[in-house]
């Protein structure tokens, strides 16, 4: 869609801030829609199923979702094509627009990983911060989706099955990552309790994380390997690599969130 | 030396009221021993009284400053305290400063002139007072003190300048 | 050549010839009487009143008790809002109320300031209009929240946590100005009833409300200094709400402006609400006085049609301005340029909520201006009481437009999706039973019209003989 823009940023970061820290590629060129990013992430992130209805009034809360667009509609139907694949997740901006609209401080910018954080027992759910993300990339918790605690069946299970045995899909929940209630904004983390898991085993035993050692689930799952996920400040890692072909873009450059995905597309 | 008495004298509008407040300067009376009760505002001016002193300005003035502080300490008080770092904004911003200190001074403003207009009237003040209904209903009455053996003169001097009525008052609830 | 006068096409009418003593200003009747009929209508209730003010009581219960309880309890997914629209009627609501309130604020501070003399009978109730109409938007904000019961975490309070809010965020402003416009605005509407309360009291001999009224009239008595003390604050009050009032909307504006969603990202938004705020708020001033005229006993002498020529009158150059600010707003993305801020006028335009645009723009525009330039026509309370209900329905959809139907739009297509109203509708219903009710019972408590305001009006008009007219005359008495 946009060219690689290049536009000057009159910031008072250094190069290295701009440059980034943790960051993704996406190669839109190879990735085929299979949308096991998008299972892997909501298993690795207990993200709720909100069922049919919800789903399709647009509150479906995955974190990752990949856009598919149809070109060339105005024309002959013979013209009509596809879009690439575009596995959307949030941009970790720089200059992210959802932080400084939230009033009580629910989404920060980490300095030390610089990633947008998003702090589920401080968000009131204002939804300022999702009206802001020109990614659209913030789901919010419109109800109980995960009380699965015995008796209190979640709002998707109670439309299916009062059946209070449905409690066993407590067990599905990943333990390193929080289960938000009704109320509250969540989105993609780039995987942050890996991130930490890593770093901490690291620390631990007196070395650097190497790259390739971890990785998103969103990349781990994807059979093609189109998501590479790693350091950017560190010219050696697979996704800077990645991110210096002449194929990389990043979505809506002109709003100068300084995004930490780039996309590659254009090629084959 | 006779006892003085509170008297209140009721008049209909305000040219009287100047006519009578004159002569009370004439039979010797100051200007603390005399005070104007009214139902609406009656230009000190026009009853050739001296103006009566207002603290609430000041007060105000005040209290726009405290508001400033507050709204100084709000925007970069807190920041200074904990500093997080938001979509690329600079910690201590500028244009929030502006609008949270303008609408604090203004709230101080507000508040301390409001605060001020109790602590300067003495409200809430529920003592007996020397007071009458009638005011309420649109007259003017001024109540001064005179010695008791005067009252007399006193008496016959207003009504000659048209008070409806002169009659001691006490205080009592209002 | 010596000039002479061409002789008139016909003579004077009669209706040319105004009669001073229409004014209220200048049919002066004595003080007591005027108390009398204040207190009187505000005492003698009919059953009519009860069972209206039991029905709005009914109304709220069910609409703002029950549903809001019910949302709080089940999350915001029984109300409309999705992605993208994460905003939906709850924040119109806010907006819409937040306008409403502004009006009270213009008629009791800036027509004061201006000297504006039929301002005198309904600054108390354009007053009155503005503190309820704030408990309104107060309420729409608390309802939008995901975690209402955590609010108090917005107020710059010390904590054991040490947790402060960000005041980066537009929010924080708006949770500024908005206390700052209700706290002064309820002081500013307490400072002029003083008085009035004081005279209630003299004249309540029992029951429940005459230690209320002793209560609230503070010992007021009626001294030079009282009223010194009293005029000065009132003074500085009406100079320093005038640029809060401003400010308030303004702020509002840039919860909107401040956002990166195409068309919201407008830098006319903050004049643009404030004439919008006006807007509306006249229109319902003027509905609010019809209702008072009709309802209340007496008041045909308090509020008479040149009080409705004075507001008709605000309500067309405000529509004018109106008109003024939404075309800047319409011609510079029709224009071309940014292809998102063309689309989300488009949208608006010929989307599929092309109907609710064209409803706004003949009730904002179309039907003040055509009747509203004929001064028997604002001088007739029923047709400016309705070109106000429809000037109000058409600012509720300006602010809809803007809102959900504008954020259906943003820059990933992928995310599109159009807003249908849940339990909005009843909370929304919930907060116009609300005002009302809240205004009705105010009604029996708190005399509407400011009557030492009137007197002192009164006193200061008199009529002179100018030749062979008789003149009103305006004496400087302040």
């Amino acid at each position: 869609m946009t060219a690689n823009l290049e536009l000057p940023v009159f910031t008072n970061n250094s190069e290295e801030e701009l440059g980034g820290k943790w960051g993704m590629v996406i190669d839109q060129d190879i990735c085929t829609g299979c949308q096991a990013c998008v299972a892997a992430c909501a298993m690795e992130n207990n993200v709720p199923f909100v069922g049919e209805e919800d789903v399709a009034y647009g509150r479906g809360m995955h974190w990752i979702r990949v856009e598919r667009l149809w070109e060339g509609l105005e024309g002959d139907y013979r013209d009509v094509k596809m879009t690439d694949y575009q596995p959307t997740m949030c941009q970790q901006c720089h200059n992210a627009p959802c932080e400084p609209v939230c009033p009580v401080y629910a989404s920060v910018h980490s300095m030390s990983e610089d990633l947008n954080l998003q702090v589920y027992n401080r968000c009131v759910g204002t939804r300022y911060c999702a009206n802001n993300c020109p990614y659209q990339v913030r789901t919010f918790n419109w109800r109980d989706y995960t009380d699965y605690r015995e008796g209190n069946a979640s709002h998707t299970i109670n439309t299916a099955n009062n059946d209070p045995s449905w409690s066993v899909l407590q067990n599905q929940l990943n333990p390193d990552v929080t289960v938000r209630r009704r109320g509250v904004m969540e989105k993609c983390t780039f995987c942050i309790q890996r991130i930490h898991k890593a770093e901490d085993k690291a620390k631990s035993e007196g070395r650097e994380i190497e790259d390739g050692e971890f990785t998103t689930a969103c990349a781990q799952a994807c059979p093609a390997n189109a998501i590479t996920f790693g350091r950017l400040d560190d010219p050696e890692t697979m996704v800077n690599k990645a991110a210096e072909t002449s194929r990389g873009r990043h979505l809506l450059e002109e709003m100068g969130t300084l995004p930490r995905v780039t996309y590659l597309a254009g090629g084959a | 030396m006779s006892e003085t008495i509170t008297l209140l004298a009721i008049f209909e509008d305000m040219e009287p009221v100047s006519e009578g407040i004159d002569k009370l300067y004439e039979l010797g009376l100051s200007d603390d021993e005399m005070n104007v009760i009214s139902g609406i505002p009656v230009k000190n001016t026009i009853l050739g009284r001296p103006s009566a002193i207002t603290y609430v300005s000041r007060i105000g003035m005040f209290g726009a400053l405290m508001g400033m502080a507050l709204g100084i300490f709000l925007i970069y008080g807190i920041p200074y305290l904990y500093p997080l770092l938001v979509g690329g904004q600079a910690i201590f911003p500028v244009p929030q400063g502006i609008i949270i200190t303008f609408e604090m001074t203004m709230l101080g403003l507000m508040g301390f002139s409001f605060i001020g207009m109790f602590v300067d009237s003495g409200f809430p003040s529920y003592t007996p007072k020397e007071y009458t209904p009638e005011i309420s209903d649109g007259r003017i009455a001024v109540l001064f003190s005179c010695p008791g053996d005067d009252q007399k003169k006193f008496v016959d001097t207003l009504t000659k300048a048209g008070a409806i009525s002169v009659v001691p008052t006490e205080a009592r609830h209002l | 050549m010596a000039s002479y006068a061409k002789p008139l096409a016909r003579p004077h009418s009669e209706e040319e010839i105004e009669d001073p003593r229409e004014h209220l200003m200048h049919d002066p009747l004595p003080r007591g009487k005027m108390n009398e009929m204040v207190m009187e209508s505000m005492h003698e209730t009919s059953w009519k009143f009860w069972v209206a003010t039991g029905f709005l009581t009914v109304v709220v219960l069910v609409c703002i008790g029950y549903y809001w309880y019910y949302m709080i309890m089940n999350g915001l997914g029984v109300a409309g809002v999705n992605r993208p629209v994460f905003w939906g009627i709850f924040l119109v609501n806010v907006v819409f109320w937040i306008g409403i309130s502004h009006a009270g604020t213009f008629i009791s501070a800036i027509l004061r300031v201006l000297k504006v003399e039929s301002r005198r009978p309904f600054t108390r109730a354009a007053e009155l209009m503005t503190t309820f109409g704030l408990v309104q938007a107060g309420l729409s904000v608390f309802m939008h929240m995901g975690r209402v019961w955590l609010t108090y975490w917005m107020f710059p309070i010390p904590n054991e946590r040490m947790l402060w809010p960000d005041f980066h965020s537009p929010l924080m402003w708006d949770l500024m100005a908005i206390t700052t416009y209700l706290l002064c605005s309820t002081m500013y509407l307490f400072l002029p009833l003083i008085p009035d309360l004081a005279m209630a009291r003299d004249r309540t001999e029992s029951g429940w409300l005459k230690p209320i009224y002793k209560i609230l009239a503070l010992g007021f008595r009626g001294t030079e200094g009282e009223w010194k003390n009293l005029t000065t604050a009132m003074n500085i009050f009406a100079f320093a709400i005038i640029p809060v009032m401003f400010s308030v909307h303004t702020i509002v504006s840039w919860d909107f402006a401040m956002a990166s969603r195409p068309g919201w990202s407008s830098t006319v938004f903050g004049p643009y609400f404030v004439i919008g705020a006006l807007h509306s708020g006249m229109a319902a001033v003027a509905i609010v006085l019809f209702l008072l005229r009709s309802t209340m006993k007496h008041y045909k002498y308090f509020i008479r049609p040149e009080h409705f020529d004075t507001i008709g009158m605000l309500m067309f150059m405000v529509s004018m301005a109106w008109a003024y600010f939404y075309f800047n707003d319409y011609i510079v993305p029709w224009y071309g340029g940014d292809v998102w801020d063309k689309l989300f006028q488009e949208w608006a335009e010929k989307g599929p909520m092309w109907y609710l645009w064209y409803i706004m723009l003949f009730c904002n525009i179309v039907v003040p201006w055509s009747i509203l330039w004929n001064k028997k026509w604002r001088r007739t309370p029923w047709l400016l009481a309705s070109a106000g209900l429809l000037i109000n329905v058409g600012m509720w959809l300006e602010r809809y437009i803007i809102i959900p139907a504008g954020l259906t739009i943003n820059r990933m297509p992928f995310t599109w999706r159009i807003y249908t109203p849940g339990v909005e509708v009843w909370l929304t219903i919930g907060t116009f039973a609300f005002f009302l009710l809240l205004y009705m019972l105010a009604s029996r408590v708190i005399p509407l019209i400011p009557v030492w305001e009137v007197q002192e009006g009164q006193e200061a008009h008199i009529i002179r003989k100018i030749g062979k007219a008789e003149i009103s005359t305006l004496s400087d008495l302040e």
